[in-house]
């Protein structure tokens, strides 16, 4: 027994062990810096599995258009907003499919017209009610008729944006092309004048200034710009 | 003044003291890893909102943040179901919750031993539902399409992760009182019987 007056061990935090908490905390932060691709590696197939698993086929509950909410929608891209002619823009589509196409906005407004309200939901955590109008994917890729081995779609947008995703994702029915945001025709910072819009992935699978779309049977090396730095390919909502 | 024993107070079992600490090790994990993602968007405030010191976060960047999220919800939600399955096999819940009796002693005991141990018991047992309701306000915004009826629960996006975002703080108040509940009682026995380092008897 020690004959020294002191309080209990359990109800004082000397400096020394403050001095050890911080370093411990230090030694973690660093280690979960190092350490995150490694993990994302061990658990991103995981969640990708459970994504496309949970994914259902069926339209999702939309919201009504006294809903939507103009300003919680942040323009978020990657390069700045491209200068995209009208006049001379092409949607190509190509690739695993028996008929390659290139249509004009004419064109694509001619097919049939689909209107959803939807959240919009950023890998940064924000989200924001929006309307989308545009084509669904799913027509544009019927025009072009996928052959049997088509299992991913290839997104080329014209500020070299790109992205990659799942087939049972495209043709869902509220994948859509989308050239009308809120009731006004697409603002250029919003992807004028064709991008994404689905209410079933993260914002960054949403492309925007759509040129090409690529129906592949494999997933290529380049998987999207995002997933290329690190996010997960999948992101479903 | 600290002598160490070999008899584990209270009997805790080797499998409720893995629950135990697998929990709060992953919840800790979680909780850095939750204020990595945070930062990208403050709740409050979004990008001009005030953002968490990087010693507290987990991950580096936002991919790193979300790739030990979504990793470590896997360890903590597991170990939370096998302790759900643990506690309804072997009846613990029955009386290892806070019960009547507890709050009778507290309306009627002057034993201060009875009465501390009583607000123990009461405070151990609120972490059941602040765990479940990290759970259930996360799944809502991981899967807000496909959870579409468990994340209206929580009202629009901002009451969402809102929500889930106070399961830190509750989770931490939690963390203080209980931990000072269990060193406190019988001289640190509770204490004792989960940290089966030594009796932190004086």
């Amino acid at each position: 027994m020690n004959d020294r007056e002191s309080p209990p061990a359990s109800n004082r935090i000397s400096r020394r062990q403050l001095f050890q908490w911080a370093g411990a905390g230090l030694i973690v932060n660093v280690a979960g810096t190092l350490l995150y691709d490694p993990i994302g590696r061990l658990s991103m197939p995981i969640n990708e599995a459970l994504g496309s698993l949970l994914l259902s086929p069926n339209l999702t509950p939309e919201f009504p258009i006294s809903a939507i909410e103009p300003d919680k929608l942040i323009v978020n891209s990657f390069r700045g907003t491209p200068e995209i002619d009208l006049a001379s823009f092409q949607l190509k589509i190509s690739g695993e499919v028996n008929n390659p196409i290139s249509l004009n906005m004419t064109d694509i407004q001619k097919l049939p017209f689909n209107s959803m309200v939807i959240r919009q939901v950023c890998v940064e955590g924000w989200a924001a009610i929006v309307q989308w109008g545009g084509v669904r994917l799913r027509d544009l890729l019927i025009l072009a008729q996928p052959k049997p081995s088509a299992k991913y779609v290839y997104f080329k947008s014209a500020d070299g944006y790109y992205e990659s995703w799942d087939w049972a994702s495209s043709i869902h029915p509220q994948t859509l092309l989308a050239y009308q945001m809120n009731g006004q025709d697409l603002p250029a910072e919003n992807g004028a004048p064709l991008r994404l819009a689905a209410p079933i992935k993260l914002g960054y699978k949403q492309s925007k200034w759509v040129t090409e779309v690529v129906v592949t049977s494999q997933l290529l090396p380049k998987r999207g710009y995002w997933e290329d730095l690190g996010y997960e390919w999948f992101g479903g909502l | 003044m600290i002598r160490t024993t070999k008899r584990d107070y209270l009997g805790q079992s080797s499998i409720v003291k893995i629950f135990h600490w697998v929990n709060m090790i992953s919840l800790f994990g979680m909780i850095a890893s939750g204020l990595q993602i945070y930062n990208a968007n403050p709740v409050f405030g979004g990008r001009e909102g005030l953002h968490i010191p990087w010693l507290f976060t987990l991950g580096g960047w936002l991919a790193g943040g979300r790739n030990w999220h979504f990793t470590l919800m896997w360890v903590y939600g597991l170990n939370l179901l096998a302790y759900g399955i643990y506690i309804f096999w072997t009846k613990r819940w029955r009386n290892r919750f806070v019960d009547r009796q507890d709050l009778k002693s507290l309306q009627a005991s002057t034993n201060p031993k009875r009465r501390n141990y009583a607000w123990h018991r009461i405070v151990y047992t609120s972490i059941i539902p602040i765990l479940l309701l990290a759970i259930a306000s996360g799944l809502s915004m991981y899967q807000p399409v496909q959870f579409y009826w468990l994340a209206s629960l929580f009202g629009d996006w901002q009451a969402l992760r809102t929500a889930h975002f106070m399961t830190v703080p509750l989770v931490l108040l939690f963390t203080f009182i209980h931990s000072s509940l269990a060193l406190g009682l019988g001289n640190g026995k509770i204490a004792t019987a989960f940290l089966n380092l030594k009796n932190i008897e004086s």
